[in-house]
Order: structure tokens, then C-alpha cells, then sequence
């Protein structure tokens, strides 16, 4: 291989270097060090080894006494410098307003949508996190041994039980955290609704929820305490002071005494409640839960500091086994941190497997990548309109401005910008802030602490420069001889990356509108389809107090006919909005013995599916005319079809060994949300249903209820009458989408804002590049309408693009989305294809304006422009 | 009497372009030192060092003459100021009071 002659000359590059960072006086001086030493060298070594050298010593001629800029006093922080960029900058928004206000717009939006989004994350981050002891603090898991299930239900005795026999464990709580009902609390005359739950005597030794009065060993010990919150003692007593050891009873029932106040439970505990019972006193009625192959409550635990979980984890494993007398259970312990368990709550098996963090996530990138979005379109914006300035680039710079002091005006320029756009953002944050919390269920607050001024400090600074960059450097780039020749007519500036830019904007939209328009749907139909029951004007309550006698239910059902806005009432044992007792233990002819197919079981009394209107397609409703009906059963449709049976009414099957005779069935209706299939559902007769149902007539709803609830104040003294309406209880199945819909339309107004602003910063670029064009086409006879069909053809084929590339994405999207539905709606083309003839209308809208503009040029001015 | 500080090896320089005199230049200051000290210097050190000490005012420098084998560059000739000569005779008469002061030292001890 020939190598090329190396030459007698020194390499280029290092005196490029030294150039450009050495200071200028210094530069005649040391080049000429360098050939005199290169030349000297060459008598000695080889050219290659004298290059080398060469290179060498310049390299290392990069010392800070050397470079330029860092010891000049100039520059940086000339006071009139400072005060002239901030004149210039001032003239320049005012002349351009529409760019200006544009610019202003598009980042403080972003901006603001970061800041809010910021404000969730930082919220979800610190949930749970504030118990003192959060390093200690651990919460026993069961990996049900199918490799994808885990619960939080543990062994009522596997806390005590840790606490004795595992030294790494200090302290360890019982508690049934996942049960927390609401129950009546009454003082005398007084009676309130509140949530409580019921923890061993270590919770507040454990967690953070200060006392304010009462010590920490005596608050839970004796059974027949209760710990309340200070706004609970302030609701009965007006204030939160010497109330221990005052008297309480509960549910009517039980006689409890005070032994302290905690405060109020924070915003970020995961757990709220009202007041807190004693593990024993629940533990003693339900002794099933003492025994070690049961589980229901959920155990947490104190660590020692020091311990190595992993080795704690493979220890307790077996735990449960050895304890049961070596018995075999497919259920293995383990001990997650209990503050991870809010952001990192599912499991599959022993292996973590996301959980809310998912979101946390999926928000974070949302809110980097409008900020980008919006600091781009800045760039855009910027560049494009690079002509008017120009003439203030060419003269500074034939007046000897270096161009680093040049950056550094664009810089401190958009940094400007972006800080009164902050100041907007911050405007509108604390608008927004009551809805957003709305929606997403918090309380975010902005408060002005540190924290919250040094990220914003950072994030202005980061956008500013970002955003700024392009522009500064690009501006800054302009040689004065070619704005002085007028060489320069709009200049360029990658074409392709702006309009894929903007394509890209568009894409997002239209993906956006879509799934707003398919979400919106699917919503409606689940409010408006046919459950096959009727659910307006019914309200629903719980059987408590004296009504949990079935006797006085009896008499108080009886009462409530008489009221003439009741139309009907009756019991059952099911709220209708979700799955909740079932049963495998139904015999029916021609069953295979190892099905174990589940049915749904609920027990109702007479009267009830009429009263929900529910249609039987076969036989009939329980009656009380037919004695037998004791004995009878009521099935739905998918549980015929299930078993296989072709003439079922009349047919006897086996069920808790005892025999039955169907005597009816019902039309599938939906008693859990759309997400899931109807279930197999079989109805008996009984009166002991937990729930109370009322038919009230729609046009005296209020004047019925307040004689409901003065009945119910005199059948059940002591108990307010604590309803939900049907309808009511079957909305708030769809939680979940309601927040997704009202969070995917805010989103598609922000998105295609943004795009209409990167658009329009494209037109307005566009026109100013093709003023000549437009100019000689003017007066060769066009019409401004061919104008701006013409400038707009180039706009129309990038929403196409868009268009093109959005609709397969969002049909697959909302495909993935409807399949968590057992019920949904079919996807109809014009959902897709009205939301891109949206975008493009839209587009149209943006670019119509801007052209229009554009063509009522002055065809002698533009001409002129040599 | 107030001592200004000076380093070492700008000490070094300083009494190198004084002893070169009219020939005290970059390459020539380099050269010098490389020889009395047995090991290589790099240019960068040396004008470090001259360009710090005339900021400090102990030399001044104007530009000589340009030769050929500088590819037509013009030379810049350094020379010490009064201030930068009585730096020197200071740290001189610290140094000798102090080896005044010295215990004997095993300076003839051989191994």
C-alpha cells in the first residue's frame, strides 16, 4: 500500500485552532514559534515526527491565560451593550406584534402544560413517602403460586407471628386498609357518617399520622377504644382538645371510648379515613381470620435498618407452610417497601410489574415533548422571518462586533421571551389549576417554595437557550457583505426539516381528534345503551341498624308502600355494578363433572325484577302465589346457554344439595360495566338481600325522598338514610374513561393549537421566500385567488401526508382501546376521515389567512427589493 | 518590605530573558531553558509564563525583526522592567538568607 508523501509543511488544522481560540495580538507572535520550531525540528526528526510535534505544542498552546474572551472585561457585561440588546429587542416585538404574540403563545402553553404536568408527577412521587419510618417500612405480599397473581390479603397471624419469630422484624401492624366503610358514629343526639378501618395496636407506632392527643401505647389496646381525626372530634365536640376519654357508640351498637385525636390524614397518604378501630375488635367477631390458611388482612411491617431484604424475602418464603404444621401451600410470602407500593402496585408472581408509574411515565414524556414541540416551532418562527433583521446583522457586524456577542444578544433575547412567556404560563396555570385537579382527582397546589423556584428558574433557562439556539447562531452566521449586496432573500435554512416538522404536528392532531371522537362514543353508548334493566329513578341503600333485623325490613318496605311517590321497593343482595358472590356448585343434566363454571348469585325478593323492569323471556317472576317458589330459580340467558338446555323452564337441577326447579329466565343484563361479558347469573328467593331498592317517581323525586328519610329517621332511629341513585352508582363504573375523555380532548386542542401555530409560522416563511414569484405573477394577469391556491397546494399536500399517516395509527389505536370492552361500539370510517377533513379545513383556515395577506403586496416594493 | 509573588518557573523565564538579552524571544527562551534544566518544554508553558509576568509588569516586550525561517512572522523580544528586576534580587536575598540559616547539611555524604 502506497502511502501519500508527507509533506515539508506543518499540518493546517492546528493554527485553525489556534486562531479561533487564542487571542489576536498573541497570534503573529506564536505562529511564528511554531514554524521556526517546526522548521528546527525537521533537521532533527522526520517530517511526520516534526508534524506530530507540531500538533502537539499547539494543543497544548490552549491555556486560559491565552484565550481570548475569558479575561476580556469586555463584551459580556457592558452595562449599555445591556441596555442597547434590551432597546433593540423591545422595537423589534413591537414592530412584528404577530410574530411576537405568536411566539408568546406557542411557549407559554408549552410551557404551561409542563408545568402542570410537572406538578402531578411531583405529587404522585411523594405519595405515601412521608411516614417517618418510610426507609423501615415494608408490606407483606402472597405470590398465590400461579406465577400471575399476587394479593395483599395475608393471614390475619402473620404479623404477630413475624414479629415473634423473625429478629430483623421490629414491629408489625394489622389492618384491613382495603375495607375502609363508611359507618355511623353517634354522641348522645348526634350522629355522623364516618370511614374508619381497623388496625392492631402498633399503626400509629408505624405510620405518620400524628397524635394529637393520646400516646401511642394506649391509643389501640383495649378493645373497646377508638381513635378519631381532629376534624371527626371537631364535627362532634367543636374542637380537637380534651375529648380523650369521652364516649362514642357505634352503629348504635357499640360502646366505645375516645383514646385519642390524630390529625387529619394527608393529601399524599393513600389511605384516608376518619377514625381508627382496634384489629381485635373485628378479628373477635370474625375468628375465621386467626387461622393461617385464611387470608384477609393486610400486614405491614417495621425493619430493622440494617436488614438485607433479599435475604429476609427467601427466609419468609415458606413461611406460611411451616407455621401450618408443614402443611402444603402453594402461597409464599414476601416483603415489598410500602411506599412503593402506590407507583409500583402490580405484580405477577414475585416479579414487579409497573403500576401507576406507567403513567407517571407516559406524562413525563407527554409534557418534554409539547415543551419540544413548542421551542421548536420558536426556532421555526425565528428563522424564517430572518430578512428583517438582516440589515441590524450586517452593520453590527462591518462595525467589528464579534459573533460571540451576537449569540449572546439573540440568546439573552429569546431567554427574554421566555421568561414573560412564564410569566403568561403561570397565569394561565393557576386558571387551569381548579379543572385540572377535577380531572385528575388531586390537589395540586402551587406553592412558592424553593424547589418550585429553582425548577422554573431551570426550566426558563434550559427553553430559552434551547429555543434560542438555532436562531442565534444562525443569525449570527450572516456574512455583512452579502446583506450588503442583497444577496440574501429569505433565507433557507433546511426546508424539508420544517415541513416534516409540521407534518408531524398535523399527524399528532389528527390522531388526537380521532380518539377524542371514539372515546366520546364509546362513552355515550355505555350511558345509553339498553342494560336490560331500567335504572332511572331507582335509589339503592344499605341495610344497617335495625333494618339488619329482616323482620323490621318487613314492616319498614311495608311503611314505604304506602307513600304514594314509591312505586315499588324490595331487597337484594347485589349492587348491580359489579361481580360479588357466585357459586360453581350448580348441578344440571348433562353438566361434565370437572366443570367448575361459576354462576352469579343473587337473592332477591319479590317484586324486585319488576321493579327494575328486567324482561323474562320464559316462565315467570317469583310470585307470592306459588309457595313453592322457595325452592325456585331464575336464570339468565347466558347461563341456558351455558348448560346446554333446551326447554328449561320447569327443569329441576341440584344446587347446595337441595333441589330447585327453574322456574323462569331472564333477558341478559349487564351487571358489572361493559368492560366484562354477562356472566352466568342465577336469582333465588330469600329476603335477607344486604341492599334496599326504591322506585320513586320521577316527577316527585324530592318531596318522596324527604318522606323516605323521615320514615327511615323514625323505623331506624339514630341512622340517616345514606342512598345512591342507580344511575348514579352505574356512571361512576366509568371513572376511568370519563377522565381519559376529558384529558384527550384537552390534549387535542393543545396539539392542534400548537400545529396551527408551527403552521402558520411555515406560511408566513413560505410567502416571504416567493414574494418575487407571487410579485411577477401579479402583474403577468393572476388573480389573487390563484395566488393563493397556489401557495396553499404545497400546505394541502402535507396535511394529506398527515392525514395519510394518521388515520392507520389512530384505527389501530382505538382498535387496542375498545378491545378492554366486552361491549362496544364498531368503528365507522367517518370517525377517521372526518377528523382529518377536519385537520385539513383547519390548515386551510390557517394558511388562507396568512396568504391572503400575502398577496395584497405592493408590487412595486417587492420588485424593488434588489 | 512587600514580596510579590512569583513562581519558579516564571522566575526561571525571568532571569532567562535577562541573561539572553537582546536575543530573549519565545524559541529562543525555550531553547536555553531546555538545555540548562535536561528535559523538554512546551511553547504553551513558556508564553504562558512571559504573557502572565508582563500582565504583572515585570517585562515588557516589542516586536524584532521578521526572518524567512518564520514564515515572515515578526519576532516579539522580551525584556525585564525595574520592577521585574528588583522581584529577582528580592527572592535572591531571601534565598541566601536562608541558606545562611541552614544547619550543616550532609551535602558530602556518600553512601
Amino acid at each position: 500500500m502506497t502511502h501519500k508523501p508527507i509533506p515539508d509543511i506543518p499540518p493546517k488544522w492546528p493554527l485553525r485552532l489556534l486562531r479561533f481560540f487564542l487571542k489576536d495580538s498573541y497570534l503573529e507572535e506564536i505562529e511564528g514559534d511554531m514554524e521556526e520550531i517546526y522548521q528546527e525540528n525537521l533537521t532533527h526528526f522526520s517530517p511526520k515526527r516534526s508534524r506530530f510535534l507540531y500538533s502537539l505544542e499547539a494543543v497544548k498552546l490552549l491555556r486560559p491565560s491565552l484565550i481570548k474572551h475569558i479575561s476580556s472585561p469586555t463584551s459580556l457585561i457592558n452595562a449599555s451593550m445591556f441596555k442597547h440588546n434590551f432597546t433593540i429587542a423591545f422595537r423589534h416585538f413591537r414592530r412584528y406584534k404577530t410574530s411576537f404574540l405568536i411566539n408568546l403563545m406557542g411557549l407559554s402553553t408549552g410551557l404551561a402544560c409542563f408545568i402542570l404536568i410537572f406538578l402531578w408527577v411531583q405529587d404522585e412521587w411523594r405519595m405515601d413517602k412521608f411516614h417517618t419510618n418510610d426507609a423501615q417500612l415494608y408490606q407483606v405480599m402472597v405470590d398465590l403460586g400461579n406465577g400471575s397473581s399476587t394479593s395483599t390479603n395475608t393471614a390475619g397471624p402473620v404479623g404477630a407471628g413475624l414479629v415473634a419469630d423473625m429478629p430483623e422484624v421490629l414491629a408489625a401492624v394489622t389492618a384491613r386498609t382495603k375495607s375502609i366503610n363508611s359507618n355511623t358514629l353517634s354522641i348522645e343526639d348526634t350522629h355522623l357518617r364516618a370511614k374508619g378501618l381497623f388496625a392492631s395496636e402498633d399503626f400509629f407506632r408505624l405510620f405518620s399520622y400524628d397524635l394529637l392527643e393520646g400516646t401511642i401505647d394506649q391509643t389501640l389496646t383495649d378493645i373497646a377504644s377508638i381513635v378519631i381525626s381532629e376534624s371527626l372530634a371537631q364535627r362532634f365536640f367543636g374542637q380537637s382538645s380534651d375529648v380523650v376519654g369521652k364516649q362514642l357508640v357505634l352503629e348504635q351498637e357499640h360502646n366505645l371510648m375516645i383514646t385519642g385525636v390524630f390529625k387529619d390524614p394527608s393529601r399524599h397518604s393513600s389511605l384516608q379515613f376518619d377514625y381508627v378501630l382496634p384489629f381485635k375488635a373485628w378479628s373477635s367477631e370474625n375468628t375465621w381470620v386467626n387461622q393461617w390458611g385464611n387470608r384477609h388482612p393486610q400486614t405491614f411491617l417495621l425493619m430493622d435498618e440494617q436488614v438485607d431484604m433479599e435475604a429476609f424475602n427467601t427466609k419468609i418464603a415458606n413461611y406460611l407452610s411451616v407455621k401450618m404444621g408443614g402443611e402444603e401451600t402453594e402461597n409464599s410470602l414476601f416483603a415489598v417497601k410500602y411506599s412503593d407500593n402506590y407507583l409500583y402496585g402490580n405484580y405477577e408472581g414475585r416479579t414487579q410489574s409497573g403500576g401507576r408509574i406507567k403513567y407517571v411515565w407516559l406524562f413525563s414524556l407527554i409534557a418534554v415533548f409539547i415543551l419540544l414541540i413548542a421551542c421548536i416551532n420558536f426556532m421555526n418562527l425565528s428563522t424564517a422571518r430572518a430578512t428583517r433583521r438582516q440589515k441590524e446583522v450586517g452593520i453590527k457586524k462591518s462595525l467589528g462586533a464579534h459573533r460571540f456577542s451576537l449569540v449572546m444578544q439573540y440568546l439573552s433575547e429569546s431567554t427574554f421571551i421566555t421568561i414573560l412567556s412564564l410569566l403568561l404560563s403561570l397565569f394561565i396555570v393557576l386558571f387551569f389549576l381548579p379543572e385540572f385537579n377535577e380531572i385528575t382527582g388531586k390537589q395540586l397546589r402551587l406553592t412558592w417554595d424553593l424547589g418550585l423556584f429553582k425548577f422554573l428558574l431551570g426550566t426558563v433557562l434550559l427553553t430559552g437557550l434551547l429555543a434560542g439556539s438555532y436562531p442565534a447562531f444562525f443569525l449570527s452566521k450572516l456574512k455583512p457583505i452579502s446583506i450588503i449586496k442583497g444577496k440574501l432573500n429569505g433565507v433557507g435554512g433546511a426546508l424539508w426539516l420544517r415541513k416534516g416538522l409540521v407534518v408531524l404536528q398535523f399527524s399528532l392532531s389528527i390522531i388526537l381528534i380521532a380518539s377524542v371522537w371514539v372515546v366520546y362514543q364509546q362513552i355515550q353508548f355505555t350511558q345509553t345503551q339498553n342494560l336490560g334493566y331500567k335504572r332511572d329513578n331507582i335509589i339503592l341503600f344499605e341495610k344497617e341498624g335495625r333494618m339488619e333485623d329482616v323482620e323490621n325490613t318487613q314492616s319498614f318496605l311495608a311503611e314505604m308502600r304506602r307513600i304514594p311517590g314509591v312505586l315499588a321497593t324490595s331487597t337484594i343482595d347485589n349492587t348491580l355494578t359489579y361481580s360479588d358472590w357466585s357459586i360453581n356448585s350448580v348441578q344440571w343434566p348433562g353438566k361434565s363433572p370437572d366443570d367448575r363454571s361459576a354462576f352469579e348469585l343473587v337473592q332477591i325478593d319479590y317484586g324486585m325484577i319488576e321493579l327494575l323492569g328486567m324482561e323474562m323471556i320464559a316462565g315467570r317472576t317469583f310470585s307470592e302465589q306459588f309457595r313453592t317458589d322457595s325452592t325456585g330459580l331464575i336464570f339468565n340467558e347466558a347461563a341456558i346457554r351455558l348448560m346446554g338446555l333446551e326447554e328449561p323452564v320447569g327443569m329441576q337441577l341440584d344446587m347446595w344439595n337441595g333441589t330447585f326447579e327453574i322456574i323462569g329466565v331472564v333477558k341478559d343484563f349487564h351487571f358489572e360495566s361493559f368492560h366484562k361479558k354477562v356472566k352466568p347469573l342465577v336469582m333465588y328467593l330469600g329476603d335477607h338481600g344486604r341492599y334496599i331498592m326504591v322506585k320513586v317517581d320521577g316527577q316527585r323525586t324530592e318531596q318522596t325522598l324527604g318522606q323516605l328519610h323521615t320514615l327511615y329517621q323514625t323505623s331506624n332511629p339514630g341512622f340517616s338514610l345514606d342512598y345512591s341513585f342507580l344511575d348514579e352508582d352505574y356512571a361512576a363504573l366509568y371513572v376511568a374513561e370519563q377522565r381519559v375523555s376529558m384529558l384527550s380532548r384537552y390534549f387535542a386542542g393543545l396539539a392542534i393549537l400548537i400545529s396551527c401555530l408551527g403552521l402558520f409560522g411555515l406560511a408566513m416563511f413560505t410567502a416571504a421566500k416567493r414574494r418575487k414569484e407571487m410579485g411577477i405573477r401579479k402583474i403577468l394577469g393572476a388573480s389573487a385567488y390563484h395566488l393563493v391556491r397556489l401557495l396553499s397546494d404545497d400546505f394541502t399536500k402535507m396535511v394529506l401526508l398527515s392525514i395519510f399517516i394518521a388515520l392507520p395509527i389512530s384505527y389501530f389505536m382505538a382498535r387496542a382501546w375498545l378491545e378492554g370492552f366486552a361491549f362496544s361500539i364498531s368503528l365507522q370510517w367517518w370517525y377517521f376521515v372526518g377528523a382529518g377533513l377536519l385537520a385539513l379545513l383547519i390548515a386551510w383556515l390557517t394558511v388562507g389567512l396568512q396568504m391572503a395577506n400575502a398577496t395584497r403586496l405592493n408590487l412595486v416594493e417587492c420588485l424593488r427589493e434588489e | 518590605m512587600k514580596i510579590t509573588k512569583i513562581g519558579e518557573f516564571e522566575e526561571l523565564v525571568l532571569m532567562t530573558v535577562i541573561v539572553l538579552q537582546e536575543e530573549a524571544y519565545g524559541v529562543a527562551i525555550k531553547k536555553e531553558l531546555e538545555a540548562r534544566l535536561s528535559t523538554s518544554i512546551s511553547v504553551g508553558s513558556i508564553q504562558s509564563a512571559l504573557k502572565r509576568m508582563e500582565g504583572k509588569g515585570y517585562l515588557e516586550s516589542q516586536f524584532g525583526a521578521a526572518t524567512a525561517k518564520r514564515g515572515g512572522k515578526r519576532k516579539r523580544i522580551y525584556s525585564a522592567t525595574q520592577a521585574g528586576e528588583s522581584v529577582l534580587l528580592q527572592m535572591k536575598a531571601i534565598r541566601n538568607g536562608l541558606w545562611n540559616s541552614m544547619p550543616p547539611l550532609a551535602l558530602d555524604f556518600k553512601l
